[in-house]
C-alpha cells in the first residue's frame, strides 16, 4: 500500500484520493519523515502538565505520553477505564461508564521524528457521559499520532465529547472516530482544533436507532501553515433521527481548513432531521477553506437544510470597536475569537467553555502573520 | 477643542460634505440639523476616522493638532466618541469584555492606571443605573439581539462609561420612543459640563426638547447653511428645512443656479 494514504485512507483507490484531495500533499511531506516508533517515557515537562491538570477533572484523568500511558500522571485505577495492548503493541483504551473521562494526549518528541498510535474504546450504557480529550505537545522534531476510536451509545445513554487540538507546529494528528448510537441514543460533540502542522479528522456516526440524536459543533482557527481536515460522514439509518452538524472555520497566514460534511438519509428513515451548517472566515488571501455539504437522500419524509459561507471580516465591526479605543490588532482578534466562540455559545459547562476560550485565544491569528 | 475648516469629503467618488466649517470649545452643546442627505452622518464617521471617507480639501484640528492624521483608536484615546446611528451588532464578542478592553486600552494610551476587574464592574454598575439599563447587558453580545431602543441607550452607556471630551451623537433619538428618548437624554445631560462638549446630529428637533444646544446648525447639500441659538431648531419645526433652503437661495444667487 502507498505510505500513509495507504494506512489512514478507507475504501478503493479512487475513494482515497477524493478524500484525501486537499490533504494529500500534506501527508506526502510528512511521509518523507524517517519516523521511528516514539518513546513512551519520555518526561512530561512542568509547562505541559499546568495544561491539562484542570481542578474539574482530578481524579477522572488519563495522561498518555506519545500514546503510552503515563502512570504518574494518571488517575487510572479511579477514571475507571481498563488499559491493555492491541496486537501491534498500542494502548487500547476501554471506559464503559456513565461518568466523566479527562483523556490528555502528549506529543514529546525526541531525536528523530516518531510515530505512535492508541486506540479507544467507548461504550455508553446509560446515563450521561462525558469524555473529554485533548491533544497538546512540545515544539520539536515531528511527532505523528494517530488516535481511532469505536464509541456506541446504547439506547436512552448520553455521551458528551469535548475534543481540544492544542498542538505545537511540529505535531500531527490522525484521529478516526466510529459513532454508533442506539435508540434514543445522544451524542454531542465539541471541537476546538488549533495549531499542529497537520490535523486530519474522520468522523463517521451512524445514527442507527430511532430518534438518536446527535449534534456536532466545532471549530478551527488557523494560522501560518496549519492544516486541518475535517471529514464528517453522517448516516441517518433509522427514524425520526436528528443531526445538527455547525461548524465554523478561520484560516490566517497559509493557513489551510477543510471541512466535508456528509450526509446520508438512508432509506426507510423517514422522519429525519439534517442539519449542517457552516460559515467561515477567510483572513489572508494566502490562505484556504474547502467547506463541502454534501446531502444524499433516499427517504421520502426528510428535512434537511445545508448552508456554508466563506467571508472576511466586517469592516464595520472593526471599525466600531476601533472607534471604543480598542487598537487595531487587538479589535481583530476580538471580532475573530467571537466569531468563533458563536459555536460555542450552547455548551453549558461553565468550566469547559473557559477552557474553550482560553484555547481560541492561544491561537487568535496575529496581525503579523496575517499580511504573509 | 475643534476646529472644522472649510471640510471637504468625498464618499465612493461623490463628494458629500462641500466646505464645512464649524468650531466647538469646551462645554458647549451643538447641534447639527439638516434633511436626509445632507451629509450629517458623513460629518461623524470622518471625524470618528472611519475608512472610504477621502478628505480632499480642510483641515480639521483637535486639541490644536491635526485629527485626521490619527487612527480610530487615537482619536478615542484622545477623547472622541461617536454613538452610531446605526450600532454594529457584532455576535460573539462579550459587551463587558470589549468595553473593559475599550476602556484600559484608552487609558494605557493617556498614561493612566487600568482599571482592574472589580473597580471596572464597579464603574459599570454605576453608569447602567442612570440610564436604566439592566445588568444582564452586560453578559450578552454586544448588540447582538438589541431592540433600536436597547441599540442606543447601549451607544449612551457607552459614552458614559469612557468619558469623552467630545461626543458626537449621531441620529441617537431616532427610532427611539419618548421614554427612551427622556433615558438618552438624561444621560447626556448627567454628562454636561465644562469641559466637556457635545455634537448632537438630528434630524428631528424634538431631541432638543430634553438636551437644549447651544448653537443649532443646519446642514444642507455638505456644508453649514444657517447657525443660531435654540430657537433656530423651533423655527425650522414650523418651517420645515425648504424654509432655509429657500431663504439661503435669496442670500446666494450662485446657489439658485445649483
Amino acid at each position: 500500500m502507498d505510505g500513509l494514504l495507504g494506512e489512514f485512507g478507507e475504501g478503493d483507490a479512487l475513494a482515497r484520493a477524493e478524500n484525501w484531495r486537499y490533504s494529500r500533499q500534506t501527508l506526502r511531506a510528512l511521509e518523507q519523515l524517517p519516523f521511528g516508533m516514539a518513546d513512551g517515557t519520555s518526561a512530561l515537562p512542568q509547562a505541559l502538565i499546568e495544561r491539562f491538570d484542570w481542578p474539574q477533572t482530578r481524579g477522572r484523568r488519563l495522561v498518555f505520553v506519545n500514546g503510552v500511558l503515563d502512570a504518574a500522571h494518571s488517575d487510572t485505577r479511579a477514571s475507571g477505564a481498563m488499559i491493555d495492548r492491541t496486537v501491534d503493541g498500542a494502548c487500547a483504551i476501554h471506559f464503559h461508564g456513565d461518568d466523566a473521562l479527562h483523556l490528555v494526549f502528549a506529543n514529546i518528541p525526541a531525536a528523530a521524528p516518531a510515530r505512535w498510535n492508541a486506540a479507544l474504546h467507548i461504550r455508553a450504557e446509560s446515563g450521561r457521559a462525558r469524555l473529554i480529550e485533548q491533544h497538546i505537545g512540545t515544539e520539536g522534531t515531528d511527532v505523528l499520532g494517530a488516535l481511532t476510536s469505536d464509541i456506541a451509545v446504547d439506547g436512552g445513554a448520553t455521551l458528551q465529547t469535548a475534543t481540544l487540538g492544542d498542538l505545537p507546529g511540529s505535531a500531527s494528528l490522525y484521529r478516526r472516530t466510529r459513532i454508533t448510537l442506539g435508540t434514543g441514543a445522544g451524542f454531542d460533540s465539541t471541537h476546538a482544533l488549533c495549531g499542529g502542522r497537520f490535523q486530519r479528522f474522520d468522523i463517521a456516526a451512524d445514527l442507527a436507532g430511532e430518534k438518536a440524536v446527535l449534534t456536532a459543533r466545532g471549530v478551527f482557527a488557523l494560522r501560518g501553515r496549519e492544516h486541518v481536515d475535517v471529514h464528517l460522514d453522517v448516516r441517518h439509518a433509522a427514524r425520526d433521527t436528528l443531526s445538527d452538524v455547525s461548524w465554523r472555520g478561520v484560516a490566517d497566514g497559509r493557513a489551510r481548513g477543510i471541512l466535508h460534511g456528509a450526509i446520508t438519509v438512508a432509506q426507510g428513515a423517514d422522519g429525519a432531521d439534517a442539519r449542517l451548517h457552516t460559515r467561515n472566515l477567510l483572513l489572508s488571501p494566502h490562505a484556504e477553506i474547502d467547506a463541502q455539504p454534501v446531502l444524499e437522500i433516499y427517504a421520502d419524509e426528510v428535512k434537511a437544510a445545508h448552508g456554508a459561507t466563506v467571508g472576511q471580516l466586517d469592516e464595520r465591526a472593526l471599525f466600531y470597536l476601533r472607534s471604543r479605543g480598542v487598537p487595531h490588532a487587538a479589535a481583530r482578534s476580538l471580532l475573530i475569537a467571537g466569531f468563533c466562540r458563536e459555536a460555542f455559545e450552547r455548551i453549558d459547562d461553565a468550566d469547559l467553555s473557559a477552557r474553550l476560550d482560553s484555547l481560541l485565544d492561544a491561537h487568535m491569528p496575529q496581525r503579523a502573520d496575517a499580511g504573509e | 477643542m475643534l476646529k472644522i475648516d472649510n471640510l471637504h469629503v468625498r464618499v465612493a467618488g461623490k463628494e458629500i460634505l462641500k466646505g464645512l466649517s464649524l468650531e466647538v470649545k469646551p462645554g458647549e452643546v451643538h447641534a447639527i440639523m439638516g434633511p436626509n442627505g445632507a451629509g450629517k452622518s458623513t460629518l461623524g464617521y470622518v471625524l470618528a476616522g472611519r475608512a472610504g471617507y477621502e478628505v480632499t480639501r480642510g483641515t480639521v484640528e483637535y486639541d490644536g493638532a491635526n485629527l485626521l492624521d490619527l487612527e480610530p483608536e487615537a482619536r478615542a484615546a484622545a477623547g472622541m466618541f461617536l454613538a452610531f446611528q446605526y450600532p454594529v451588532e457584532i455576535p460573539g464578542v462579550n459587551n463587558t469584555y470589549f468595553l473593559k478592553a475599550a476602556l484600559n486600552a484608552q487609558r494605557k494610551v493617556r498614561g493612566e492606571v487600568e482599571l482592574d476587574s472589580m473597580q471596572f464592574l464597579k464603574m459599570v454598575r454605576e453608569k447602567l443605573a442612570v440610564l436604566h439599563l439592566k445588568e444582564d447587558l452586560l453578559n450578552r453580545a454586544v448588540n447582538a439581539g438589541f431592540s433600536g431602543g436597547e441599540k442606543k441607550r447601549n451607544e449612551v452607556f457607552q459614552m458614559a462609561l469612557l468619558e469623552p471630551r467630545l461626543a458626537i451623537l449621531d441620529e441617537t433619538d431616532s427610532g427611539l420612543d419618548i421614554d427612551a428618548l427622556k433615558m438618552v437624554a438624561d444621560g447626556v445631560n448627567a454628562m454636561r459640563g465644562p469641559d466637556r462638549a457635545f455634537v448632537v446630529i438630528t434630524h428631528y428637533q424634538r431631541l432638543l426638547d430634553y438636551i437644549v444646544p447651544d448653537f443649532v446648525h443646519v446642514l444642507a447639500d455638505g456644508r453649514i447653511v444657517e447657525s443660531g441659538d435654540a430657537s433656530l431648531a423651533l423655527k425650522l419645526e414650523e418651517h420645515g428645512y425648504a424654509w432655509i433652503a429657500q431663504r439661503k437661495l435669496a442670500d446666494h444667487p450662485s446657489l439658485r443656479q445649483a
